[in-house]
């Protein structure tokens, strides 16, 4: 099970993704849990992740996540905004596999 | 081109960094987001209250029974957000600093209320609420980043009283908030009552005459609400989020004009206000997300031949019409793409000075300052925003035209590039 977690200023734009890469897990075969938050929520919610991915449009938050990311252990990155417009469910769920396995 | 944007990116992101991380904005913004189920709440029952009709049919008196049984759904929320406001902030201030959250809230707010006047027409033991609302929304920003700060400090310099280790968790947790608690509301008496001797008589209207009212007599300009709207769509251009980021610095003069006006048509006045926070929520927001682009959204299902383009507004229109229109700005795309660029600043800025002057000349009502959620779509916020009033939603109408006619050559222009390299790679 990876869980991924999103985020961006609302949580409203990343949750389109969420039932697009939630798609692209059942083709792939793979068990996966996606949810996406609030910014502000996004530091809290880390502790129960694997993966946090940040809309491009937040992309300054990453400095600031990236402190509580080290604390928790789990790798983190911006959301490529070709991807992210284009609703890319596998692009955005395998830059996801990506960072958990490395 | 491409070293010219770098630069612009290396300039804006680090200021959108500064602003969306700065601890006191950020305590700002979320401590809003504590009062907003309360505003929304409130709102509903007013825009219930004002039901358009009603009194033609159940009668003058009747309706009037009606107002007065939903008045204080609104009178206890939405007519004192400043209240919830404070808490919120101090509650956030506090918890960044990771202390006791909870004790930043009651410190703000017990501080706010040592400030505020408790006389009414020579009757005591009573708190005004307009001291609540508009009016005391600025001193009660400022008393609660300095309050809670306070309180933080003094907890930190260990100024509290250590209990023995038997003494339950709860109990010895109340005491260390003790001295604090003490020291900070004992400064905040102290400058009432220095204030109480100059010619301001309470602090609430030292900060309203030097602070509050000069700045929201600029914010609800038209100059600078120009600016804003411009920040916006430059910061979104580079794809960073403009409207979060103008936000931490615009809300508190927004959310002081809208109080203003709510204040105003609750009282049955004229409103005082043109540029408020529902405003932007109506008007800037509301047409589709930031950008306008419901008009854009509209074009891609009429005009455009592109796969690509056709593809992008089956996938982006539905979270548009709700305003969510991040598909839209980076699938489009109109991040860093300088064909869209002049569209993408134009028709905002024309829509808000057409907007403006509509209302200016009444052609347009002023809107009442119900907080209508930015995700409600266009036509229906615009009712809803002007006291159930069809002219909003004609506005809003208009104004997708404008923003359509403005964009209508541009994605023209879009389409024949895409559709040129679908043919290529066909």
């Amino acid at each position: 099970m990876k869980r991924i977690l999103l985020a961006c200023s609302a949580g409203m734009s990343t949750s389109l993704l969420v039932t697009k890469m939630e798609e692209a897990a059942k083709e792939l075969g793979e068990e996966v849990e996606i949810w996406a938050v609030a910014q502000d929520k996004a530091p809290e919610e880390m502790k129960r992740a694997d993966v946090l991915l940040i809309g491009p449009q937040m992309r300054f938050m990453k400095k600031k996540f990236a402190v509580t990311a080290e604390e928790v252990g789990i790798p983190l990155d911006v959301i490529d905004p070709v991807s992210y417009g284009r609703i890319d469910g596998k692009a955005v769920l395998n830059k996801a596999f990506d960072l958990i396995g490395n | 081109m491409n070293t010219f944007m770098d630069k612009l990116e290396n300039i804006l992101v680090p200021i959108a960094e500064r602003l969306n991380n700065n601890r006191y904005l950020t305590a700002l913004r979320n401590g809003f987001m504590v009062a907003l189920p309360l505003i929304i709440f409130g709102s509903i029952f007013v825009v219930l209250a004002n039901l358009p009709f009603l009194d033609r049919v159940i009668g003058e008196e009747a309706y009037q029974a009606y107002r007065n049984a939903l008045g204080p759904a609104s009178a206890a929320t939405l007519s004192i957000m400043g209240l919830f406001a404070i808490i919120g902030i101090g509650y956030k201030m506090v918890e960044q600093r990771g202390g006791e959250a909870i004790y930043g809230a009651v410190v703000a707010l017990a501080s706010f209320l040592v400030l505020t006047p408790q006389v009414v027409d020579n009757t005591s033991g009573v708190v005004p609420t307009s001291a609540l609302s508009a009016e005391g929304m600025f001193l009660g920003i400022f008393t609660a980043f300095i309050a809670s700060e306070l309180y933080q400090l003094f907890v930190n310099k260990n100024l509290t009283i250590k209990m023995p280790a038997g003494v339950p968790g709860a109990v010895s947790r109340s005491f260390s908030a003790l001295i604090p608690i003490t020291l900070t509301l004992t400064i905040f008496l102290v400058i009432r009552i220095i204030v109480s001797f100059t010619p301001f008589e309470t602090v609430q209207n030292l900060i309203y005459t030097i602070i509050q009212e000069p700045l929201t007599v600029l914010g609800s300009g038209l100059p600078a609400t120009l600016i804003a709207v411009l920040l916006i769509q430059v910061f979104w251009f580079f794809g960073l989020h403009g409207q979060i980021i103008v936000n931490s610095v615009f809300d508190p003069i927004w959310y002081a004009l809208n109080d203003q006006n709510l204040a105003a048509s609750q009282l049955g006045e004229e409103l005082p206000n043109i540029v408020t926070k529902q405003f932007f929520n109506t008007y800037v927001v509301g047409l589709g997300g930031s950008g306008m682009t419901f008009a854009v959204v509209i074009a891609l299902f009429l005009v455009v031949r592109s796969k690509q383009l056709r593809e992008l507004g089956k996938l982006g229109g539905p979270a548009g019409a709700f305003n969510v229109n991040e598909p839209i700005i980076f699938g489009l795309p109109i991040i860093m793409n300088p064909l869209v660029l002049i569209p993408w600043l134009v028709a905002p800025v024309v829509v808000t000075i057409v907007t403006y002057f509509a209302t200016a000349v009444g052609f347009v009502p002023r809107l009442t300052g119900v907080i209508v959620p930015w995700t409600t779509p266009a036509l229906i916020s615009g009712y809803l925003a002007t006291g159930n009033n069809i002219m909003g939603a004609v506005m809003q109408l208009i104004n997708i035209g404008i923003v359509f006619v403005i964009w209508f050559p541009f994605i023209r222009l879009l389409d024949k590039q895409y559709l040129q390299s679908e043919l290529n790679n066909d």
